[in-house]
């Protein structure tokens, strides 16, 4: 039982981290960032490549993120800014291109293959007669509760947060009160790609494999967390993602023997939609 | 203070407005009248940057701003309550003005927000509700509020009245007064054409996006052939 529930906090965490970058995105552009997962992956992967060359972890990580970050940013500035007045279909097919051609190029620079990521984490594994999470679990729990609270404190405190929100709650007219709407939303790519990024490094972590296309079935997965989440709330989006993962690594635990695990998860987001359209949070959306 | 040259805005293939052209003096209230889809809401936003003209000029303090962003208007001082209030739904009625007052320092922030809430108190004793609970005619305060808050210098306001009970478009028409005494400068869409002629310093009348009738409330007034045919009173 208690077993059971770690490990869903540990799943829920991993989704929050992805989940986050597509609630923004959503919340203010209304587009599927599907390219979303790709950065995911490119965090994770350069990561690991960056220990491999010889970097420290901590290094690498920060590199990682950076860079994950300019390239959530690229991509917003150069290809999705360019078609937001073209319904979303556009920005869509956009984005599941340019999520296909990150997963083949980083097939091409780092090879197909799963790879360790080999590192030493200065944390306890956690066991006891009831109860073991590995260093790595434990990691991801520390690290996502802080993102949680940073996150809550940005976007209630702070003047890019409740600029973030304004834009959010009305993008066409956030401009008229003086936010500088182009530069919110780069900071919004910015934020959810490094947040993407870390994220797929502690995943990778915790499962010590790493490879071009481990972003996809995460990906769905956040999208089914913002779907529950109600479209665009990001405190929806939190709570969706544990929500989520505790229903899916309980019917897997009992159920297991039916149905693949993502089968589970997609039926309870089909199932929610069905009796709950806007979701668990939802707002009501033009 | 504001000169709107031979302004087009178009949606596809529909011209909503057609060539209009005015021009607005520092303090003055210049009223825009008319049917519905006389194309009001659409040369507002034009102004405020948030429809992109097709064709025309727009000339705000001496600065051509037809093209700058809205941001940068709002920074100048252009303001606006837009057409159904459209506040910002998920946030609080502080954080609405908060937003709205972040280009300004602290202590003039301050000093506006005391303002505000001295002109409408209901929204006082509302600081911490979400602007998507509040009731229509306090969605519509909060909105006006909202306008206030910011460096503004130039305040456009689309039909702050639409669906208020009498009393309360009678105590916005009142804001709208002592606005005027305070010396800002407005520009009003209206539908309730008897009020806005009571406040206005000028009255463009829009017919089909084009102006078919401009001047004094009062040279308006005085002929009842335009009374009968343009205004409707
Ligand atoms: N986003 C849009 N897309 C297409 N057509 C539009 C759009 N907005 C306005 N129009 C059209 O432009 C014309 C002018 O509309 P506008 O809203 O400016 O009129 P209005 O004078 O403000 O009317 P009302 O008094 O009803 O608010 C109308 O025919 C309307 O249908
Ligand atoms: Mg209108």
């Amino acid at each position: 039982m208690l077993q059971n529930i770690v490990n869903a906090l540990v799943l829920g965490s991993s989704y929050v981290m992805i989940a986050v970058g597509l609630t923004l995105v959503y919340g203010i552009l209304k587009i599927l960032h599907i390219a979303h997962a790709g950065i995911y992956a490119f965090g994770a992967l350069f990561a690991v490549y960056l220990c491999e060359i010889g970097l420290p972890l901590v290094f690498a990580v920060t590199l990682s993120l950076i860079l994950s970050a300019l390239l959530g940013m690229i991509i917003y500035k150069g290809f999705y800014k360019h078609v937001l007045d073209r319904g979303r279909i556009v920005p869509l097919v956009m984005s599941v291109g340019l999520f296909a051609t990150m997963e083949d190029l980083y097939r091409l620079m780092w090879g197909p293959y799963k790879r360790p990521f080999d590192v030493y984490i200065d944390l306890p594994d956690v066991m006891t007669m009831d109860l073991y999470l590995s260093s790595r679990g434990l990691l991801m729990l520390i690290v996502t509760a802080v993102v949680i609270v940073l996150l809550y404190l940005l976007l209630m405190r702070t003047k890019l947060g409740k600029s973030l929100r304004a834009c959010s709650n009305d993008l066409g007219l956030a401009g008229a009160f003086g936010i500088n709407t182009d530069r919110s939303v780069a900071f919004a790519f910015l934020i959810g790609s490094s947040l993407a990024a870390l994220g797929g490094i502690l995943v990778g972590l915790y499962d010590n494999t790493v490879y071009p296309t481990m972003g996809s079935v995460p990906s769905y997965k956040a999208f089914v967390v913002v779907v529950l989440g109600g479209f665009g709330s990001i405190r929806g989006a939190v709570v969706a993602s544990y929500i989520l993962a505790l229903v899916e690594t309980f019917v897997v635990y009992y159920f297991g023997f039916l149905l693949p695990r993502d089968a589970i998860a997609f039926l309870t987001m089909i199932l929610l939609l069905m009796f709950k359209p806007e979701g668990l949070f939802g707002k009501v959306r033009r | 203070m504001l000169e709107v040259e031979k302004l087009c805005v178009r949606y596809g293939k529909i011209t909503a407005v057609d060539g209009v052209s005015f021009s607005l003096n520092e303090g003055e209230l210049l009223a825009i009248v008319g049917a519905n889809g006389a194309g009001k809401t659409s040369t507002l936003n034009a102004i405020m940057g948030l429809v992109k003209p097709h064709s025309g000029r727009i000339v705000f303090d001496g600065v051509d701003i037809t093209h700058l962003e809205p941001w940068k208007r709002a920074h100048m001082g252009i303001s606006i309550v837009p057409e159904g209030a459209r506040p910002f739904a998920d946030m609080t009625v502080i954080e609405n003005l908060e937003v709205a007052a972040m280009n300004i320092d602290k202590a003039e922030a301050k000093r506006k927000m005391e303002w505000v809430f001295e002109l409408f108190p209901r929204l006082a004793e509302r600081k911490k509700q979400l602007a998507k609970t509040l009731s229509g005619g306090e969605k519509q305060m909060l909105a006006i509020a909202r306008a206030l808050v910011g460096p503004v210098k130039l305040l456009i306001m689309d039909e702050v009245s639409l669906g208020l009970m009498p009393r309360l478009v009678t105590e916005m028409f009142k804001i709208i007064e002592r606005l005027k005494r305070e010396k800002l400068t407005m520009l009003l869409a209206e539908q309730n054409t008897k009020k806005a002629l009571q406040v206005a310093d000028k009255v463009c009348v829009m017919q089909n996006g084009s102006i078919v009738l401009e001047g004094r409330p009062q040279d308006l007034l005085d002929s009842e052939e335009i009374k009968k045919a343009y205004l409707g009173i």
